[in-house]
């Protein structure tokens, strides 16, 4: 009876106390409630992201776990580093003993090859692109189509005149330009364009080398890629979705673009600026108007005209001036380029006001009269890289289709990556494939080329056998055999034998588990089965090969909890006050208690209590408040407003699942902690002498 | 009549600064049970120290102090906050009650730590002290809406509920007007004689001190009188 009553009476006491000092227990259970309110919402939150961003990262590139070579010197990034550097990772030079091994455990479901780099790919202009669908036309002799470009080219010829008029006002020396100018006055000469034939390979060649260049180059693009065996990749990698074009065929050379990669690099400058503008302000809700970011995209728009301009003929210019006459952005001048231009320019000055308008005009009338993509499947493209022993190689790939990472479409870090297939892969890093290896055997045999020894050089160099003429053949190509056309189609062949994925040249494999819950048992298991066969090898999971990306639910978890303790210890620092303070206050009356017969226990039991109350009631009204939030959050989602936040919740939108286990723990563990914790402030109230009661009021 | 008290040449040092203060300097004095007594002396003559020391406040530089009959000289604190709490009874000049109770838990406060009554026993006893201070209009106002009186008649039943055999009193009356410190210490004796509760209470006040059946007066921490 004894200690019930002891209780009730402390509980009885506590609560009257802290109604009586209840801006204090406010202030502290607020603050613990907070603590609680966060807990809850933030270990909620970063369960869900953690098992979605591990959903996005597993199955669009890494698996469950990846294996590289043991020698590399960086660690392995499957979605590249933050400096998009090229990381030396190594390489398993052939990959058949370890896939063989590998898939021995019985947990590994498949065992994907793969390699990661980048390479370039050099874009020409839109000179270039104009000469190439005339070269286009004229082969395929349609003579109202052979107009129509050169109609395109001479329009281009004369904006690139306007802009060496402007360039002649600024430069100081205007000998180069002077050399332009007359170029280009030696083209537009009467007779030079019009009845063009493929037969004027010198004037095609001209346009080519000497005026196409004029207009400059696009600067070089770096691709991201992933070297695999694609039909081995589809199967293992869900989140894999071809939306455009078709997925890489089996046994065939060829590339797939990112959709990322090229909605942000590879579409026209006019449309990418407005796409992000429409992005930022009307999905987003930021006004162009007080945002940096937006009112640099509009105002640099009207800058991009050329953009469009240099894909019209004169034409569509002046079915563009008329369709913009009639939207009502009226021209003046009878001259169809400047009234254009200016109509143009207009057209692209965006605002808050009319930027919806704008978007949907320019992609419902613009779009269809310019290259919207720099690269469209069916096209070819040639990746230059520079291989591991220090050499170009080039080598052009198909553009089999786009494709995205479903639920990752507008994420940055996974549309970072492209897919080529896995022997173009080994080439461009610089590893022969047994065709150009053949290829390579044939030229030798051809040319008469043969080993060397060092020791021989100088015999085999300066010897008996006679110096190839290689000044008559030089002179014999600038003869004119030159003019001869060109081919540009690839010389090697655009198909290889699958059975070449499986053994060869690899930089690393993903590993696909059947079982993921098994996931750091089988690490550990095929790490010492590998080392045990031989192999120099390192095995990573998920996390750490997706490098910062995977880090980041780390870093959050981090960041979460320092706010909490944070918190905590705010309050804990209030609460201990607050209770050392109350002691002076509460001196009589504690001292009272004591002399009437109170023992210290009971003393330490109430203030204990007041705390205990205090943070039960503080931290159950903030979880109460989480959970609310967060099953409102579970029916409308929480959007994600970028590229990384649409990474980390592996798509638009993250439905937060109810976890009542965090929901009942963590404010019962605040509770206790606090509690537990204001025992020393307690023990200090609760050493308050008896005679204390005897000390009269000031 | 048997003793209630002894005391035996108790001495009191409190260190103050680098120097002593000798609050008392070998006190010996005994109070037999149902006395009605008063310790008297001017302010810093030692009247609290004693009490103090009466009440298992606090123990003794030297000297023994005994509580019917058992010394309590090397007790715990725990034993000696039993002692206070099973035999001892206190009446502060403040009268010191718990703000945030009633006047009914206020009484009830220390039967609640004893832990041995049932409610209906604890509800006997909180009432019929209530009846006999005169306070059955006011059992569920809080301490901070009464009186002074009042206050200090809600302390007196406080005091009284466990039915220890001696109260102690210190200035009960310090902070009441004339008339009503006169009804307070009528209270107390109408008390001491129908429960034969001992009472010891300090006071300066000449009115009060008539009514002792006993006058203890102190000087410089020396027993001159009584």
């Amino acid at each position: 009876m004894k200690s019930a009553d002891e209780v009730k009476l402390i509980f009885q006491v506590a609560f009257r106390n802290l109604w009586l000092y209840r801006l204090k227990t406010i202030v502290i259970g607020g603050l613990l409630g907070s603590g609680a309110f966060l807990a809850v919402l933030g270990l909620t939150l970063l369960h869900d992201v953690e098992g979605s961003m591990k959903t996005s990262i597993i199955d669009s590139v890494a698996g469950h776990l990846q294996i590289y070579s043991n020698k590399a010197k960086d660690d392995l990034a499957v979605f590249g580093s933050m400096t998009m550097s090229r990381a030396d990772i190594g390489t398993i030079p052939d990959l058949a003993p370890l896939h063989d091994e590998v898939m021995k455990h019985p947990n590994v479901e498949a065992f994907v090859p793969m390699g990661f780099d980048m390479s370039m790919i050099s874009r020409g202009n839109e000179l270039d692109d104009t000469l190439d669908a005339l070269r286009t036309a004229l082969k395929a002799k349609d003579p109202a189509i052979v107009q129509n470009r050169v109609d395109q080219l001479k329009f281009q010829l004369s904006q690139l005149k306007r802009e060496l008029a402007e360039q002649r006002k600024i430069m100081a020396d205007v000998k180069e330009v002077e050399e332009h100018e007359a170029a280009i006055a030696q083209v537009e000469a009467p007779g030079y364009l019009d009845g063009i034939t493929l037969a004027d390979e010198a004037k095609l060649q001209f346009l080519e080398t000497k005026i196409a260049p004029i207009s400059g180059d696009k600067p070089p693009m770096y691709l991201y890629y992933v070297g695999t065996d694609i039909e081995l990749y589809r199967k293992n990698f869900s989140k894999f979705e071809v939306l455009k074009g078709e997925a890489l065929p089996p046994g065939q050379r060829g590339i797939m673009l990112g959709q990322k990669v090229r909605e942000t690099q590879l579409k026209n400058l006019v449309a990418r600026i407005f796409d992000r503008l429409e992005k930022r302000v009307v999905k987003s809700g930021v006004a162009i108007k007080g945002d940096a970011e937006n009112e640099r995209d509009a105002a640099d728009l009207p800058l991009q005209y050329t953009q469009v301009m240099s894909f019209l003929d004169r034409a569509e210019a002046a079915d563009l001036s008329a369709k913009l006459d009639a939207f009502g952005i009226k021209g003046e001048g009878d001259d169809l380029i400047p009234k254009v231009t200016a109509q143009l320019k207009s057209f692209l000055a965006v605002d808050d006001g009319n930027l919806t308008s704008r978007y949907a005009w320019f992609y419902a009338n613009i779009a269809p009269k310019i290259r919207l993509y720099e690269i469209n499947p069916g096209e070819t493209i040639t990746l230059r890289s520079y291989t591991r022993s220090g050499y170009i190689k080039s080598v052009p790939l198909k553009v089999f289709g786009v494709f995205s990472f479903v639920g990752l479409e507008d994420s940055d870090l996974s549309g970072s990556v492209n897919l080529i297939d896995l022997v173009s892969f080994r080439e461009l890093y610089g590893q022969m494939t047994e065709a150009s290896k053949q290829e390579l055997a044939d030229m030798r045999a051809s040319a008469g080329i043969k080993d060397v020894a060092q020791e021989n050089a100088e015999d085999a160099l300066f010897g008996g056998a006679a110096r190839p003429d290689l000044e008559a053949r030089t002179l014999e190509a600038a003869a004119g055999k030159t003019m001869a056309p060109i081919s540009v189609k690839p010389s090697i062949p655009d198909r290889f034998d699958t059975a070449e994925l499986s053994r060869g040249l690899a930089l690393d494999a993903a590993v696909k588990l059947k079982d993921p819950t098994k996931q750091a048992e089988t690490e550990k298991e095929l790490a010492e089965a590998l080392k045990a066969k031989g192999f120099d090898v390192r095995i990573v999971d998920w996390q750490k090969s997706s490098g910062i990306v995977g880090q980041f639910v780390n870093i959050v978890r981090l960041a979460l909890m320092f706010a909490i303790i944070v918190i905590f210890a705010v309050a804990l620092v209030i609460i201990n006050n607050s209770i050392i303070v109350g002691t002076y206050n509460r001196i009589r009356e504690i001292g009272t208690m004591r002399a009437i017969g109170a023992q210290r226990t009971f003393v330490l039991g109430l203030f204990l209590a007041e705390t205990g109350i205090t943070g039960l009631i503080g931290a159950v009204a903030g979880a109460a408040a989480a959970v609310g939030l967060l099953l409102i959050l579970g029916k409308s989602g929480i959007p994600a407003n970028n590229d990384i936040v649409t990474f980390l919740f592996s798509g638009p939108r993250l439905f937060p699942t109810m976890r009542w286990s965090v929901a009942v723990e963590a404010p019962l563990l605040i509770t206790l902690a606090a509690t537990v914790t204001s025992v020393y402030a307690a023990r200090h109230a609760a050493n308050v002498k008896p005679a204390e009661a005897m000390q009269e009021k000031e | 009549m048997s003793q209630a008290i002894q005391i035996a040449d108790v001495t009191k040092v409190y260190p103050l600064g680098k120097t002593e203060v000798r609050a008392l300097k070998g006190v010996s004095l005994a109070f037999s049970a149902g006395e009605f007594t008063t310790v008297a002396g001017p302010s810093g003559c030692g009247k609290s120290t004693l009490l103090n020391l009466i009440g298992c406040m606090d123990v003794p530089s030297s000297g023994e102090v005994f509580i019917e009959g058992k010394p309590v000289s090397g007790l715990s604190d725990r034993e000696l906050t039993s002692i206070r709490l099973e035999k001892l009874g206190f009446i502060f000049q403040s009268f010191n009650l718990i703000p945030v109770l009633t006047v009914y838990q206020n009484i009830e406060f220390p039967l609640l730590i004893q832990g041995k009554h049932s409610v209906k026993e604890r509800a006997a006893k909180v009432d019929a002290l209530i009846e006999e201070v005169g306070l059955k209009d006011q059992i569920r106002q809080k301490s901070n809406e009464l009186s002074g009186g009042q206050r200090q008649r809600v302390a007196i039943a406080r005091a009284l509920v466990t039915g220890p055999r001696i109260v102690l009193a210190d200035e009960p009356t310090a902070n009441l007007d004339s008339a009503t410190g006169e009804r307070i210490i009528d209270l107390m004796k109408a008390i001491n004689k129908t429960h034969s509760t001992t009472f010891i209470f300090s006071t300066h006040d000449p009115q009060v001190m008539k009514h002792a059946t006993r006058v203890v007066r102190l000087k410089d921490g020396l027993v001159v009188e009584g």
